[in-house]
């Protein structure tokens, strides 16, 4: 039981960690768009992170499947391959020279991004709880967990 | 008839007759339409208000009334019931729009009296011609009523114009006639041989139409009437009009109306005077004759007129907008299929004596709005006797600096404004005081990155090169700042110390690709002045110091980024020459564009992207450096221009490529265009924006630059040959002003050191009619923005896509602009386009058979591709239309005849292999190059003259030079080519010789462009036009 706490401990983290990297995305294109930064410190500040994004939500993706977790790791998989296709296909990252041009997309691709990652923070909060309450209370509550969560 | 009284008054007060410029155009397409009522019965009224009614949008009712000239030319001798008419077409639609147009009531019967207008007598055909529109309605199926509805419309709409449009109508009738013999069934197309007919008389037509004065007949004419019932007037000539044949559809009645033909002539005549009347509408036949289409045979028309309406305006060549009306709210934006939006050339060349003034306000600084940065310009008003002005951008109100003060005198003028030209001129330049530069304004500097591999020895590069820059390093601009450098490279890369107190230039090698480092810390880029002997000297040993060499590899990658470290400080202009593919460092690129299978996938646009993305990252390096790039390619195999292009697209560079490139043919189209490069007038470090007024926004930018914030473009140099183009869109749903402002602004640093900005100032009206947007439609801008967003388009999707992408806009549109005038008439048969868009079909067509988007793999190498797109990015469009729409002259008669007939210019052949006489010599031109054809049965004379050799031993012409020989022959075609040359200085037209039958030469050269013509999976002008026509009418 303790693993399991770790785990949604860790799970913590690292959503944690995708919310932030990607918040800050945001803000730097949004920082762009109303002229309060150049292209060029913009998409070398994003291009900074999304690799580090990547391998956090993939490092996590991993981590949900080797704990046989099936609900998080299914809804963690698109994301997962949707990087995977991204960064087989070198389209991670920014390119400087067409950010204006590209800017709404990859603004609406990041918000969506967010509100999923928003969705998984949910989840892993609910579970966190759970597991610590059960950690905690150490009876047999086992009723309470919910197959699916 | 009550209907008419309540409209009326309405419409009266709507709008003011004359003065809004809006008002006069759409009118001509409905002519056609309104013919067809005026031929039938004036009896039944009621019928034809329902078809008014129909029309439900109000850009159509405009366009109604226009018809209405039409009528006038029916009017003669029958007396109508006009007061019924009358009520019929008011009905509700037409209101608003035109109601000023609209007589008063009293007016029609008066009117009707009234001899025709002006020059057309007016004769009393009109018996015949009703007996004959009836018959053509038999077939159809109910002729009484639809007789019945085209008199009701005749009537309705005598406008103030109609006394010129009366003029053009009778030709149309005639053309009724004949349509409706031809035609039993209706449906039949006509023959060819008739359609042939209706050309000519259409062109005839214009000049009896010239002679009116459409615009100026005043309202009070009700003339119109009278016209209507009239007469039809006798055409001189058979006229049918326009260039468009007739039609030969079932709805054959309706085109008797011929009203459109008149529209047709009346655009062809009218040019100038058409703002009120006009688009034209053009009608189309199935059996179309080739002769009587559209064709742009006098180059690019510039919209004058638009400077005659806003005399503040900036030239058009500065600045033209795709339509010189900005649509008043989003739906109307919705329907307006074509792109919206401008095309910039802010250095163009101006012609001796309209030199843009040079404005310096000392120690007042230049006097902008405070809130949204506007300059002063020509549409600011001053007030509060002159201490405030406000912007006409953002209705800001700004105080005046005391050194600018001026009294106002009694209309609220300033006094002084005739002595300042940034007030009375659309088009000025400011000297940019100190707050406007971030460092001391950049020297002018040249670096020059020449690939040295084995294939660039084989063609003997070096030599050109060298040469040419040493002949220009007097006139490089910007002396004696003037700064230069030169790296050559393979699979090493060599920099030249060229410090002023060296004899002899030293060559130091740096082999250490991955790891680039300077082996000086200056001296590489040098003051020209100071070391002239050194530069002469690197330049004189140039072409021998890489003689031997027999190095394949070309390490352009680690050259740029050694450039990148001697220029990054002042940055510049990098002229790279390279003749093979990059092959060793960073940024080397491989073979790709030879897999056929990826032809048509959904794969095939990334051949058109940098496969690297090295080339970007470099780009975007480069212009945050202030370094632009032009690049020179000569291989005849592949390099990958896609990829080496980039760093000129996004640095405001040009891509010269120069395929297969030797030193005997080509050797003066580089000089020419290297000393061009060179010495052209070039604004250094230049940022460049445009404002504009509240509730548009431009949101797209086509062309080469950076962009470096949403609206600013990056532009490191730019010169007079290259030009913009950007998109607006609407912020509002619903705009709220009556005239929307634009400001160019260009910030940049002069050759001589000095921080300029030049401003160009325009304005364009809002309108709340489709038909006006059409009227105004300016095709060259148009065609020019639709061309840099395909070429966007094929780097991300297939050319196939492309292409269809302007098909379906070009037939939106022309299917939008049916709608307006057509819908409600049944007008089947006839493709209608305003008079300002005739030729859009036409350099479609063109565009979609250019070298950027035509065919497949196997109808142009994939290098050359991009390169034309490359190109076609930056052209201004008066060179864009010259290239869509090349000019093909027959000359041989020019150099057999006498000197005084050899110093006319020929005219301009339509371009169909028809226009193609064996016995003849044709030059082709398409501002890039020049093409002289030898017919067949040319006289040996004059071919061997021209070439200098005997033709009978079938020489290789591939490879022949065209020099001036010592025969009359010879002297007088290179004065033509020199002549045409001057035309366009921007490009050096490079002449090639082809002989009739030559193959596969003459395919490839000229065949292939002749754009009329039926090539391999493309379609023929007529077909084209079949086709486009075919769409437009399916719903």
């Amino acid at each position: 039981m303790a693993w399991e706490l770790l785990l949604w401990l860790y799970a913590f983290a690292s959503v944690i960690a995708l919310i932030a990297l990607t918040a800050y995305q945001l803000i730097n294109l949004s920082d762009l768009e109303f002229d309060y930064i150049n292209p060029y410190d913009s998409s070398s500040r994003i291009n900074a992170v999304v690799v580090p994004e990547f391998m956090v939500q993939g490092i996590l993706c991993t981590s949900f499947l080797l704990t046989w977790h099936w609900f998080p790791f299914l809804i963690m998989a698109p994301i997962t391959y949707y990087h995977v296709n991204l960064f087989m296909n070198r389209r991670h990252l920014i390119d400087v020279t067409e950010i204006f041009r590209l800017l709404n997309g990859e603004k609406k691709y990041r918000i969506i991004k967010l509100s999923i990652y928003f969705s998984i923070f949910v989840i892993v909060i609910y579970r966190l709880v759970m597991s610590a309450v059960l950690l905690l209370t150490d009876e047999g509550f086992g009723s309470l967990e919910s197959g699916i969560f | 008839m009550q209907p008419m009284g309540n409209d009326k008054p309405a419409n009266v007060p709507g709008r003011p007759v004359l003065p809004s410029p809006a008002a006069p155009r759409p009118s001509t397409p409905f002519i056609s339409s309104g013919p067809v009522v005026g031929l039938g019965t004036s009896g039944v009224p009621q019928t034809a208000a329902p078809f008014l009614s129909s029309g439900p949008i109000t850009g159509m009712q405009m366009s109604n009334y226009r018809s209405s000239p039409p009528p006038i030319r029916y009017n003669g001798p029958s007396s109508p019931p006009p007061p019924t008419s009358y009520p019929g077409q008011d009905a509700t639609t037409y209101q608003q729009t035109q109601a000023p147009r609209f007589p008063p009531p009293a007016q029609p019967g008066t009117p009707l009296r009234v001899p025709p207008p002006v020059g057309l007598p007016v004769t009393p055909p009109m018996g015949s011609l009703h007996p004959q529109l009836q018959i053509p309605s038999v077939p159809m199926g109910p002729p009484p009523q639809t007789a019945a509805q085209s008199s009701s419309r005749s009537y309705m709409p005598p406008p103030v114009s109609e006394s010129s449009f009366s003029a053009p109508r009778p030709p149309p009738q005639p053309s009724l006639h004949g349509y409706s013999n031809m035609l039993p069934g209706g449906n039949m197309p006509p023959s060819p041989a008739e359609t042939q007919f209706l050309a000519p008389r259409s062109v005839s037509q214009p000049a009896s139409q010239q002679a009116f004065p459409a615009f100026h007949v005043p309202p009070v004419h009700a003339s119109p009437y009278h016209v209507h019932q009239g007469g039809v007037v006798p055409p001189p000539l058979p006229p049918l009009g326009g260039p468009l044949g007739y039609n030969s559809r079932g709805q054959m009645q309706y085109p008797s109306t011929g009203p459109p033909m008149g529209g047709n002539l009346q655009g062809l005549v009218e040019e100038f005077q058409s703002l009120s009347v006009g688009s034209a509408p053009g009608s189309l036949d199935h059996g179309v004759d080739a002769k009587s289409l559209p064709r742009p045979l006098n180059g690019d028309e510039e919209p004058i007129k638009i400077q005659e309406t806003y005399p503040l305006n900036c030239h058009p060549r500065f600045f033209r907008l795709t339509t010189h009306a900005i649509p008043s709210s989003q739906s109307l934006l919705a329907r307006w299929h074509l792109p919206l939006g401008a095309v910039v050339h802010p250095l163009a060349e101006v012609p001796d004596g309209e030199e843009v003034p040079i404005v310096n306000f000392g120690p007042a600084g230049v006097i902008r709005c405070r809130r949204c940065r506007t300059y002063v310009n020509p549409y600011v008003t001053f007030m509060d006797a002159g201490r405030k002005w406000r912007c006409n951008l953002c209705s800001l109100l700004n105080d005046v600096p005391g050194e600018y003060y001026c009294a106002l005198d009694a209309s609220g003028r300033r006094c002084d404004i005739d002595q300042r030209p940034e007030l009375s001129k659309g088009s000025v330049e400011f000297v940019a005081p100190t707050e406007y530069m971030v460092r001391p304004p950049m020297p002018p500097l040249y670096f020059f990155l020449i690939d040295v591999s084995i294939s660039a020895v084989r063609c003997g590069l070096f030599e050109i090169v060298a040469k040419t820059i040493k002949s220009c390093l007097d006139e490089l601009p910007g002396f004696p700042r003037t700064q230069i450098g030169f790296l050559t490279f393979d699979s090493t890369l060599h920099f030249h110390n060229l410090k002023s107190s060296l004899t002899q230039p030293q060559m130091l090698v740096v082999a250490d690709l991955d790891d680039i480092f300077l082996p000086l810390p200056d001296d590489l880029l040098v003051n020209l002045s100071d070391s002239r002997h050194v530069v002469d000297a690197l330049l004189d040993i140039l072409p021998s110091m890489f003689q031997d060499n027999a190095n394949v590899e070309s390490a352009l990658g680690p050259a740029l980024k050694a450039a990148f470290m001697v220029m990054s400080q002042l940055g510049g202009k990098l002229l790279v020459f390279q003749s093979t593919l990059p092959s060793l460092g960073v940024g080397r690129l491989r073979l790709r564009g030879d897999d056929l299978r990826i032809y048509g996938t959904d794969k095939e646009h990334t051949l058109r992207v940098p496969e690297d993305p090295f080339y970007k990252q470099m780009a975007a390096e480069f212009t945050k450096n202030q370094i632009s790039v032009d690049i020179y390619a000569f291989s005849e195999k592949y390099t990958d221009i896609a990829s080496l292009g980039s760093l000129a697209k996004y640095t405001g560079g040009q891509v010269y490529h120069l395929p297969s490139f030797q030193a005997a043919t080509h050797q003066e189209k580089l000089r020419y265009e290297l000393a061009r490069d060179l010495t052209r007038e070039t604004a250094w470090e230049s940022v460049m924006r445009i404002r504009c007024g509240k509730g548009v926004r431009f949101s797209t930018y086509h062309g080469h630059f950076m962009l470096r914030s949403t609206d600013l473009l990056a532009l490191p140099a730019v010169d007079c040959d290259k030009a913009f183009a950007m998109q607006l869109s609407l912020e509002d749903t619903l705009m709220t002003t009556q005239i929307v402002y634009f400001q160019v602004a260009l910030l940049y640093t002069s050759s001589s050191g000095e921080r300029r900005i030049r401003v160009h100032t325009a304005a364009a009206p809002v309108v709340a009619d489709l038909g006006e947007m059409y009227h105004q439609a300016d095709t060259g801008a148009i065609i020019s923005l639709l061309s840099r967003l395909a070429i966007e388009n094929t780097q991300s999707h297939k050319l196939e896509d492309a292409r269809q992408l302007m098909q379906l806009k070009l037939v939106k549109s022309l299917k939008e602009y049916r709608n307006l005038y057509v819908m409600q008439h049944r007008l089947g048969g006839r493709l209608i386009f305003p008079e300002s868009l005739k030729f859009l079909p036409l350099y479609v067509l063109s565009l979609c058979k250019s070298v950027a988007l035509r065919g497949g793999y196997a109808d142009a190498p994939l290098d050359e591709r991009c390169a034309a797109g490359y190109n076609m990015m930056i052209l201004p469009i008066r060179r864009m239309l010259k290239l869509l729409y090349p000019g093909l002259y027959k000359i041989d008669e020019n150099l057999i005849k006498g000197p005084e007939y050899s110093e006319k210019s020929s005219k301009q052949l339509a371009l169909s292999a028809q226009s193609l006489d064996p016995r003849a010599l044709y030059i082709y031109d398409d501002g890039f190059s020049f093409i002289i054809w030898l017919g067949r049965m040319l006289s040996p004379d004059l071919v061997n003259g021209i070439l200098g050799l005997d033709v009978s031993g079938f020489p290789d012409l591939s490879k022949l030079a065209l020099l001036e020989h010592d025969n009359e022959y010879s002297r007088k075609l290179m004065r033509i080519l020199k002549r045409l040359r001057e035309k366009d200085p921007s490009c050096f037209q490079l002449c090639r010789v082809v002989r009739q039958g030559e193959q596969p030469r003459e395919g490839s050269l000229l065949l292939s462009n002749l754009i009329e013509d039926q090539t391999a999976g493309t379609s023929s002008y007529v077909d084209w036009i079949l086709q486009v026509y075919r769409q437009s009418q399916s719903s």
